[in-house]
């Protein structure tokens, strides 16, 4: 039996550690950590809740409108408050183009190299390369100049002897099987990714008034004005310019990023047979399409036991189970006390102890839905939405199975996505969908300008008893909650129970193991000293430490520690 | 007559990293709004608070002249001290020197958008040695003070690289939002510092 510690495994952001037993080549017991504290949710209290979302979108540097915005729907939950149409649309288009940022971050430049060899690149025969990628997309971006480009690019990378920012990789690994020319289509689309990214970031930033941190909303809405004839506002040309930008993004997400990831499915199969870890699925419905949020085009619900036949659909955000299911349990994580506390009752007073295998080990608490823990992100996403018969849902993952299929004949059913490939293909379904969400968003939003309509703000009005709230978003990372006590118009409590809490939770109370830990159990380890197939199933949750325990590194440690104890 | 070379101007990104809500770890966007209040720039310069984005800097960094970061960075020097370093710096040290504590992202996004073929020409970290970076909505008085230091540092980089800056008449008062109290005598403390000679700002 051997114990291998990483710490950190995340590619920039630290302070995740992951320890695993090993035995003949699998895992058998693991253990995540996060190793740096910081109470920030601290800062919220005694502060004005129409200025909590100012602070809250520092809570993480990468996901910062997504904190914003779980912030405002906590107020306006506590309150009551219904805001405009336009603030809807507004909102949900920052929310979309901030996910396909997020995700396209995340395959290209976080995970990407843990499935390709880019040392092998020299080798590949670019025209074939070119007739294999013109062979399952329309992307222009395949082209045979354009790849044998990338791939002079990558041998004089390697010809320098400085492999630089790609030193760590652990290249010629024997679980990295594709072939030269599949890492030179994948890599190609990692540089190209760069470029999609920007666009996505001025999409937020037209909206938002600046990025990465938006600067237009408000509790009961947004601050853009809306007149189709003013310069200085939301017009014509700008929704314009959204639309454009929009039209640029979108096929980068659905015939480059989309196809890859197929591709990659295709050619690792039996990654859709590990990573499982816990079957119980959480998401919240998110991109309302009316003032009053009744109506959304994610849908929401909740899976039980990977029993995808049964769900239990969640209509809107003022869903009761939601508000009472949910607590967060502090047996094993380094907090004052045991069990668990609902979040509009939570409290977080630091004990650290050593890291102790039985005991207390880590600064993220364990949150559990009635007592169970749940997995979130796009997959449970996915699986809601297919399970509940969501067109697009259905239509995006249909079209990935029989793409996969149609590459090596590999068939994919639902049931195999609860896997570490799983993660990956249903991110890259989430991505399509978003695509044409997008475009159907500017439409709502531009429709509902022209019908007349340019409000986009309620007034909120505080009283001045105690009031509580919750502001849900299905982010790209998964649920996430913030938890709101109000008095006298100032916030008393604040609790964000973020996506990575879900997902990289400890034990609880009864020794129940998180998503993280329970995924890697069965995973194969070919060499200790090398755990890649360890990073292949804990990058598949794109874990992000920074707001999960609330830090950020400050430490300024580069390199991750591979300990084989 | 003006004589221009021709093609677009030279165009700079001003950037500000740092979490504003961990003490001095906030001294990067602290800069760049104090750059902001007391210089004005042509619209080929953009001044942008990025916060932590660790790898989502890239496209950022995207293909422009110049990028200035200022950022809180790790030397063995006494809190306060201006630290300026080029990019050869962030590689040659790489692994040993901690140059910032966002240093890893700076790094590895620079190297994507060269590999890209769209990185800038030239990037320069103003760093400043912080006190304390733990949770809370102060900062030391040497870091505030060396704000001031840093922000003739960059306007002196815009001028030497024909890029162009120009002092305001009248400073206007920066938007510190996340300071608790009235940070205004630690900023004013450089009015000592013989290295620079900004004028106090004006409320407006």
């Amino acid at each position: 039996m051997a114990r291998i510690s990483i710490d950190p495994v995340t590619r920039i952001e630290g302070h995740l550690r992951i320890d695993v037993e090993v035995d003949r080549g699998t895992v058998q017991k693991a253990w995540a950590s996060c190793t740096m504290w910081r109470g920030i949710e601290t800062i919220l209290r005694g502060r004005d809740p129409r200025e909590g979302w100012v602070f809250a979108q520092r809570f993480c540097g990468v996901c910062t409108t997504v904190h914003a915005m779980a912030s405002v729907r906590a107020v306006e939950d506590a309150l009551q408050l219904e805001i405009p149409a336009n603030a809807q649309y507004i909102r949900n288009l920052i929310l979309i183009a901030h996910g396909l940022h997020d995700h396209i971050v995340h395959f290209y430049h976080l995970s990407a190299l843990d499935w390709v060899d880019i040392t092998t690149i020299p080798k590949a025969d670019t025209a074939r390369a070119a007739s294999i990628a013109d062979g399952v997309s329309t992307w222009p971006g395949n082209s045979h100049s354009e790849l044998a480009a990338v791939q002079n690019k990558v041998k004089g990378l390697i010809g320098s002897g400085q492999l630089g920012i790609f030193s760590h990789g652990y290249w010629g690994h024997p679980a990295m099987r594709l072939s030269p020319e599949m890492n030179l289509i994948l890599f190609a689309h990692y540089l190209q990714a760069l470029e999609f990214q920007r666009k996505a970031c001025q999409v937020v930033g037209i909206l938002g008034g600046k990025t990465p941190h938006i600067q237009n909303l408000a509790v009961g809405g947004v601050m853009n004005a809306i007149n189709l004839n003013s310069l200085a506002t939301m017009n014509m040309d700008r929704l314009g310019m959204m639309q454009s930008l929009l039209q640029e993004l979108v096929p980068f997400v659905q015939q480059a990023y989309f196809v890859d990831v197929c591709l990659l499915a295709a050619s690792y199969p039996e990654w859709f047979r590990y990573g499982r870890g816990v079957a119980n699925y959480l998401a919240v419905p998110d991109l309302p399409v009316d003032a009053k949020a009744t109506q959304f085009d994610l849908p929401g619900g909740v899976i039980m036991d990977g029993n995808l036949a049964s769900v239990r659909p969640v209509e809107n955000w003022r869903d009761e189970a939601i508000r009472t299911a949910v607590a967060e349990d502090v047996t094993h994580a380094w907090y004052i006390g045991e069990g668990a506390q609902q979040p509009w009752k939570g409290k977080t007073d630091p004990y650290y102890t050593d890291f102790r295998d039985e005991g207390k080990y880590t600064w993220v608490k364990a949150p559990r839905y009635d007592g169970h823990p749940m997995q979130v992100g796009p997959l449970a996403n996915i699986l809601v939405g297919y399970s509940s018969g969501h067109p697009s849902t259905r239509k995006w993952t249909d079209a990935a199975f029989e793409r996969i299929s149609s590459i090596n004949g590999t068939a994919v059913t639902p049931e195999a996505l609860q896997s570490t490939m799983g993660r990956y293909l249903a991110r890259a379904i989430r991505s399509a969908m978003l695509s044409d969400l997008a475009l159907r968003h500017m439409e709502l939003l531009s429709a509902n300008i022209l019908k007349g309509d340019d409000t986009t703000y309620n007034p909120p009005q505080f009283p001045k008893q105690e009031i509580a709230g919750v502001g849900l978003h299905e982010a790209p990372r998964g649920t996430l909650s913030h938890w709101v006590v109000i008095d006298k118009g100032i916030f008393s409590n604040y609790q964000a129970v973020v996506p990575t809490t879900w997902n990289a939770s400890p034990r609880d109370d009864k020794g129940v193991p998180g998503p993280y830990e329970s995924s890697l159990l069965g995973n194969p380890v070919a060499d200790p000293e090398m755990p890649l197939e360890v990073l292949r199933t804990v990058h598949s949750f794109d874990p992000c430490m920074a707001c999960a325990c609330h830090t950020l590194d400050a430490s300024g440690r580069e390199i991750a520690q591979v300990k084989v104890l | 007559m003006i004589i221009t070379t021709g093609g677009s101007p030279r165009h700079a990104r001003i950037i500000g990293l740092g979490n504003v809500l961990l003490g001095d770890d906030g001294f990067g966007p602290l800069a760049v709004e104090m750059f902001c209040c007391q210089y004005e720039c042509g619209s080929n310069v953009d001044v942008l608070d990025l916060g932590t984005p660790g790898l989502d800097l890239g496209p950022y960094l995207y293909g422009t002249d110049l990028v200035v970061i200022a950022d809180a960075v790790h030397a063995e020097e006494k809190p306060g001290t201006l630290c300026v370093y080029c990019e050869d710096d962030l590689f040659a040290h790489r692994g040993q020197l901690r140059l910032t504590a966002h240093a890893p992202g700076v790094q590895e996004s620079l190297a994507q958008v060269r590999l890209a073929g769209h990185a800038p020409s030239e990037l320069v970290i103003v760093g400043v040695v912080p006190e304390s970076s733990s949770l809370g909505n102060g900062m030391s008085p040497s870091v505030l003070s060396a704000s001031s230091v840093a922000v003739e540092n960059i306007a002196r980089l815009l001028v030497e690289r024909a890029i162009g800056c120009r002092r305001r008449h009248a400073p206007v008062k920066p938007n510190l939002w996340w300071l608790s109290g009235d940070p205004s005598e630690s900023l004013r403390a450089h009015d000592h510092n013989p290295m620079c000679s900004t004028t106090a700002w004006r409320e407006t």
